[in-house]
């Protein structure tokens, strides 16, 4: 049994490798939204006017709801390249089950996309004015909670396989499935703002972290073996 | 041996096959010919496991193709008109990421001899959004070079020559001559009925259907 655990888990690298390829040689999307989000985090206090502290109650939801925001357009293309080109068949060919291969999608999206957001967070929390004590709070929950958004980004992506107008399709279907995230998320930093324990709201954000990593590669899967089977 | 048994497949709507019977035999090419829309590819997609059978079973053997899937298609290659190749990669990459995926070990070695049974050698390097279709079709077709490295016992090929010039054709046949030699079975879907020579027999979906009928 031991060998089967090794293949499994250097084929499921083999799939994060390429994934992170043939995004690395596509930059400019990375670029795109890292820039979308830049966008939101400077029209935001332009909007709200010259008093300070109108900002520091919104700047903790405008940070999550931009990142929302901006991985949108990115999520669509998660699987359709893949699907258009035919690579979705050979992974059906893969000797390990599609929903470890659907797994292997979801983190190295949340490597590509997610990462590069997440270090620079601190910097548009700066630009929001938080509170400084409110920084290290603010990148570990969003590192928990955009993990659950990348998968339940993927699971979404699998549904829109092969529709056509799935573009718009998509963030209605999943911003819902969202909203427990968003509302743990914010919920850590507004608990440091009133000096009360972030630590209720930051083990409901990993619980939902986890019961989406569990669920989503299933649920991809099953997306996935419909697209295919049409 | 891979035997069909009352399939029916339906697509959307449509039923492409009702109560379809046919027997692939184990070391021979099949040829699956039959008009546009006739269903070839259908019935391609669904011998590799990948379209859902509405009623009927594919054995292999005596076991089922669905129920042991991964077992299925680990030593299975299957190669459509959409070839699988990432355009933001190289020829080379491609193929190493396709190896990886299939499990098997990679190096620069078996991607250059892998290459060169196509004559893709000089296009390593090359990004699959600068290739033709034809080269295209070529760095696909250079992961059948594989089974003469690791254990492959089946060939699903849909339309695998449409894009190809002879010379290229000449090197797809010997791919096919040297599987064949060591007891491997090819399913082909093609219009082109000269691709194979010899050690082939043709499953013609038209006559099947029409048999059923009358």
């Amino acid at each position: 049994m031991n060998s089967v655990y090794t293949s499994w888990s250097s084929i499921f690298i083999a799939h994060v490798k390429r994934d992170i390829l043939t995004n690395s040689r596509s930059l400019i999307d990375l670029i795109s939204i890292v820039g979308f989000m830049i966008l939101i985090i400077i029209l935001f206090p332009l909007g709200l006017g010259p008093i300070q502290e109108k900002l520091n109650i919104v700047s903790n939801a405008v940070i999550w709801v931009g990142l929302i925001l901006a991985i949108m357009p990115s999520l669509e293309k998660l699987l359709q390249k893949d699907f258009e080109n035919g690579w979705l068949d050979q992974i059906a060919t893969s000797p390990i089950p599609l929903e470890v291969v659907m797994l292997s999608k979801g983190i190295s999206y949340w490597l590509i996309i997610l990462i590069p957001l997440i270090i620079t967070s601190p910097i548009f929390a700066i630009l929001l004015d938080m509170d400084l004590k409110n920084i290290p709070w603010l990148v570990i929950s969003i590192s928990s909670g955009s993990l659950a958004i990348s998968l339940i980004g993927l699971s979404g992506s699998a549904l829109i396989l092969g529709a056509r107008r799935g573009n718009i399709l998509l963030p209605i279907l999943i911003i819902p499935l969202m909203t427990p995230i968003l509302i743990f998320g914010v919920g850590v930093n507004e608990a440091i703002k009133i000096n009360a324990s972030p630590y209720g709201n930051l083990f409901l954000l990993l619980a939902l972290t986890l019961v989406y990593l569990v669920i989503s590669p299933f649920i991809s899967a099953l997306l996935v073996r419909i697209a295919i089977g049409r | 041996m891979l035997y069909l048994k009352d399939l029916t497949i339906q697509r959307g709507n449509k039923i492409v096959f009702s109560n379809f019977n046919a027997v692939i035999r184990s070391g021979y090419t099949t040829l699956i010919k039959g008009k546009n829309g006739s269903g070839k590819s259908t019935l391609l997609r669904a011998i590799a496991g990948f379209t859902p059978l509405e009623r009927g079973t594919i054995k292999q053997d005596k076991k089922d193709i669905f129920e042991n899937n991964e077992e299925w298609v680990k030593n299975l290659i299957f190669l459509d008109t959409k070839n699988g190749l990432s355009k933001d990669l190289t020829v080379a990459e491609n193929l190493n990421a396709w190896l990886t995926m299939k499990g098997w070990s990679s190096n620069k070695e078996i991607i250059k001899m892998a290459l060169k049974s196509v004559g893709m050698e000089k296009y390593a390097e090359l990004y699959i959004s600068q290739c033709s279709e034809g080269l295209k079709k070529r760095a696909a077709l250079s992961r059948l070079y594989i089974s003469f490295i690791n254990k492959v016992d089946f060939w699903i090929l849909d339309e695998p020559t449409n894009e190809l010039d002879t010379t290229s054709l000449v090197l797809f046949k010997k791919l096919v001559f040297n599987f064949l030699e060591q007891k491997g079975t090819i399913i082909i879907a093609s219009h082109d009925q000269t691709i194979i020579e010899k050690n082939f027999y043709t499953l013609d979906l038209d006559e099947l259907k029409k048999q059923r009928v009358s």
